[in-house]
């Protein structure tokens, strides 16, 4: 991620910025800057929806196979819960939809928030936003021209979008009517946004960025859990109607497109939005709307060092890491029998065992969601190799590093809590998924789950290493190389798994070389690699780091 | 040990991609000794004790603290210093009272009496949150920090940016503390009425080389005396006089900058009806102007 320095409100001396309003600064800056990324994006969205039609033709060739899946999936209850529902997956339409839509809606809604919060919150932070409302406009006029920014950066990504689909849809292979693909094109952003609307509202209500951005990505997942609850076929399909990603997945694009969802889409981002802009017109720069605990008693119980700081600033992130998963593991485990049960269908056990997970019943439902589990753990494992980097490029090393604490030591103490909490996050996962598969009547071994769930652990053993080597030889490439590895594991595997992608590519995701366990045993030799990886990787991260410059902003 | 310089740097070098942050500094500052580093923004001050505390890697040259390699015996060398820096960071989540915990912890020395009583002499709340500190808040921090563990060397960057002047005052009284006993101070500034308060020698950087090092009074006389005259009738036209570099005519009142012998403009003001003369040191401000004014022309010392 790159550090802009304020060029546009004091740029004031070249003729180009002489006929612009000083009072638009704050619109033509957040534009730019969500425009780039939008359409980075847009390529990216297009580009899976492309391929994953193009494949479908060349996997399922014969009317028969097509027949096939469509009977296999287009009623199981666990794809359905996982990746939306199925209809029409006899057509590379249907297919296509249910591969790439709610898994590309989920990457917008994390575009969305992240960027709304790095906008808004993030710009307050570092004191830039100050400088601009020193300009002509004020908080709750600047926070509305950034909202037109960031609106401008989510029509981007839909235009790039929309524009290859409509290219792309020409060829039969692929076959998508233009008038299809710009309504596709929509339905893929409307979860960016409105989850850059829900940003830009916990941007007014949280003191930090990193809480902005937590707010909305917990809201996210409730979004989330409450759609795969109501599509899991528990007589609680109502639901969909009260959760965000529940609209999105009303519009079915491309198989029987509606446009009454987008109804309660435009309200919400209309009243998030504005609801957003009066609370910062509300508040004092720099402050927050909900309180803000500025004073507090000491408790020194755990500063004594720089392993104990370690704790202590982990120890947030950490209780709401393990309440994610808990809250995941335990939906994921009631839901694992009925769900279990209706996997049926060579088509199925296929998919499934692309995705590593063999076998029948809740074990192979829960070998899939053991594999989301371990991507929110890579996740977590990224998250601290760049709060490592920001440690470092804030300044907050020096007061450690000039007093006794060595560069080793802070490094190796860092990695040490954080493989010591993500093996926390692992084995809290297999015990809530152990105890809702318990609880929905699902016969498995509670070690067998429990042990499944540290099986997760591996990959982001993995994730951590890379990302430290990253940090000790380049920092400031650390955090865009880190989130790139878990991005792209994620993509080769969830995506690939459905086939369609070339053997040595899946190897090189972290997500495809750990087993699909409880459904299969652990894949020992995997792990042993991967974790040996991690090992390794950071060993040299570590020594790079003590040879190099401290690098600060 | 009193003979070893308490700061040693041979050939120091510092480069980034072509530009040269510091050139082959040789610094040397004894015990006891309060040294003001003197530069204007990007000179190098700031890379200078970066290179002193092992932050960054030189690119040749050596530093030595206390007899003791920068870099190899780091821990040993920042046992015995404590540094405050002019863009304090800490944790937004701790409390003032937790930063100062911790920061002694890792210290490993805090002299704790001395540090309440810094609390109360700095007027700091504890109690806050880092994150509700403004800037001059964060850096009483720090300063307390580091002033209570009874350094013997203190380095100091730009320590004073963002304190009030009430805070300054406290902030002068504790290093003239610390050195009455026999602390070392290396004060990195571009406040030269602190450094002038302060310190015994000066050092003043330019484009990372150091051009001048001395006492106040050895570098004085680098510099011209500023005259100022008022005149009877209009002020005559004293340019051409020898010795004076410039003067400046304001109806009746010239000032004048003189280097060298009084002499000449002596007896061209003896003829012309001087009411009033008036003759002073230079400040450090100006002296400081002359070091970089003459910068790209003639070096100060030539004249």
């Amino acid at each position: 991620m790159t550090v802009d320095v304020v060029d546009a409100p004091v740029a004031g001396t070249g003729a180009a910025s002489a006929g612009r309003s000083p009072a638009s600064v704050v619109l033509r800056r957040t534009a730019r800057r969500t425009i780039r990324s939008g359409a980075a994006w847009g390529y990216v969205f297009g580009a899976i929806v492309i391929s994953s039609a193009w494949s479908y033709s060349g996997i399922y060739k014969t009317p028969a196979q097509r027949t096939a899946l469509a009977t296999a999936f287009g009623s199981n209850r666990t794809t359905i819960a996982l990746f939306g529902p199925a209809p029409h997956l006899d057509t590379v339409a249907g297919f296509t939809v249910f591969k790439t839509f709610l898994t590309l809606t989920l990457v917008g809604a994390v575009w969305g928030l992240l960027t709304a919060t790095k906008l808004l919150r993030g710009e307050e932070d570092t004191g830039r936003w100050e400088l601009l409302l020193s300009g002509a406009t004020t908080r709750g006029r600047a926070t509305a021209q950034a909202l037109v920014g960031l609106l401008a950066g989510v029509t981007a990504l839909w235009a790039v979008t929309a524009l290859l689909l409509v290219v792309a849809g020409r060829s039969s292979r692929v076959a998508i009517a233009p008038g299809a693909g710009l309504f596709f094109a929509l339905s893929l952003v409307a979860g960016a946004l409105m989850f850059t609307a829900v940003g830009a509202l916990t941007s007014q209500l949280s003191p930090t960025r990193r809480q902005a951005a937590g707010y909305a990505g917990a809201f996210l997942g409730v979004s989330y859990a409450l759609r795969l609850v109501a599509d899991s076929g528990t007589g609680l399909h109502w639901l969909v109607w009260c959760t965000p990603v529940g609209w999105v997945e009303g519009l079915q694009p491309l198989t029987s497109p509606r446009w009454l969802p987008f109804v309660p889409i435009v309200a919400f981002v209309v009243v998030v939005g504005a609801v957003a802009v009066r609370l910062a017109a509300a508040r004092d720069i720099g402050s927050s709307t909900l309180p803000d605990r500025d004073r507090a008693e000491p408790r020194l119980r755990l500063l004594d060092g720089q392993l104990g700081l370690s704790v202590r600033l982990l120890r947030p992130t950490l209780v709401a890491w393990a309440a994610a998963l808990v809250v995941t593991g335990l939906v994921f485990g009631l839901v694992a029998e009925g769900a279990g049960r209706s996997l049926s269908g060579s088509s199925v056990r296929d998919v499934f065992s692309r995705l590593g997970a063999s076998g029948s019943g809740a074990s192979a439902y829960l070998g899939v969601t053991f594999l989301i589990v371990a991507v929110l753990l890579a996740f977590t494992a990224a998250t601290q190799v760049t709060a490592a980097r920001s440690e470092e490029l804030e300044g907050r090393l020096d007061p450690l590093l000039t007093r006794t604490v060595t560069r080793r030591s802070w490094l190796a103490g860092r990695l040490l809590v954080a493989v010591v909490a993500l093996a926390t996050c692992a084995t809290l996962a297999g015990l809530a998924m152990s105890a809702g598969a318990a609880a929905g009547g699902a016969h498995l071994g509670a070690a067998t789950v429990v042990g499944a769930g540290l099986n997760t652990l591996a990959p982001s053993v993995c994730v951590l290493g890379l990302g430290v080597l990253v940090f000790g030889i380049a920092p400031r490439a650390a955090a865009p190389a880190v989130y790139a590895v878990v991005a792209w594991s994620i993509l080769v595997d969830v995506v690939g798994g459905f086939g369609g992608i070339d053997h040595w590519l899946a190897d090189t995701s972290v997500f495809h070389q750990m087993a699909a366990a409880p459904s299969v045993p652990p894949n020992w030799q995997a792990i042993g690699w991967m974790v040996a990886t991690g090992l390794i990787a950071s060993a040299a991260g570590c020594a790079a780091f003590v040879r190099r410059d401290l690098q600060d902003a | 040990m009193t003979d070893t310089p308490v700061i040693r740097t041979r050939g120091l070098t510092k480069r980034y991609r072509g530009t040269d942050a510091l050139v082959d500094l040789d610094l040397e500052v004894s015990p006891g000794e309060v040294v003001g580093y003197l530069g204007p923004n990007g000179a190098g001050k700031t890379t200078t004790i970066r290179l002193l505390l092992g932050l960054i890697r030189p690119t040749s040259g050596t530093a030595q603290l206390f007899g003791l390699d920068s870099l190899q015996d780091a821990v040993a060398v920042h046992r015995r210093l404590a540094y405050v820096s002019g863009e304090p960071s800490l944790w937004p989540n701790l409390t003032g009272a937790e930063a100062l915990h911790l920061l002694g912890q890792v210290q490993g020395t805090v002299d704790v009496p001395y540090r309440d009583d810094l609390v109360e002499r700095f007027a700091l709340d504890p109690s806050k949150k880092v994150r509700a500190y403004s800037k001059g808040n964060r850096q009483k921090v720090v300063l307390i920090a580091a002033l209570a563990s009874r350094p013997d060397l203190l380095v100091l960057d730009e320590p004073t940016a963002g304190l009030d002047p009430l805070m300054v005052h406290e902030f002068r009284s504790c290093v003239l503390e610390a050195k009455g006993r026999g602390r070392t101070v290396f004060l990195s500034s571009h406040l030269l009425s602190e450094v002038e308060a302060l310190c015994d020698r000066v050092g003043v950087l330019s484009e990372g080389r150091l051009i001048e090092m001395g006492t106040l009074a050895e570098m004085r006389h680098l510099s011209a005396v500023t005259v100022e005259v008022t005149f009877e009738g209009d002020a005559p036209d004293l340019s051409t006089v020898d010795g004076v570099l410039s003067a400046s005519a304001n109806g009746r009142h010239a000032s004048l900058q003189v280097r060298g012998s009084m002499e000449p403009l002596l007896k061209v003001l003896a003829t012309s009806g001087v009411r009033q003369l008036r003759s002073r040191e230079p400040s450090l401000e100006e002296l400081f102007l002359t070091l970089y004014g003459d910068h790209d022309g003639a070096s100060p010392h030539d004249g």
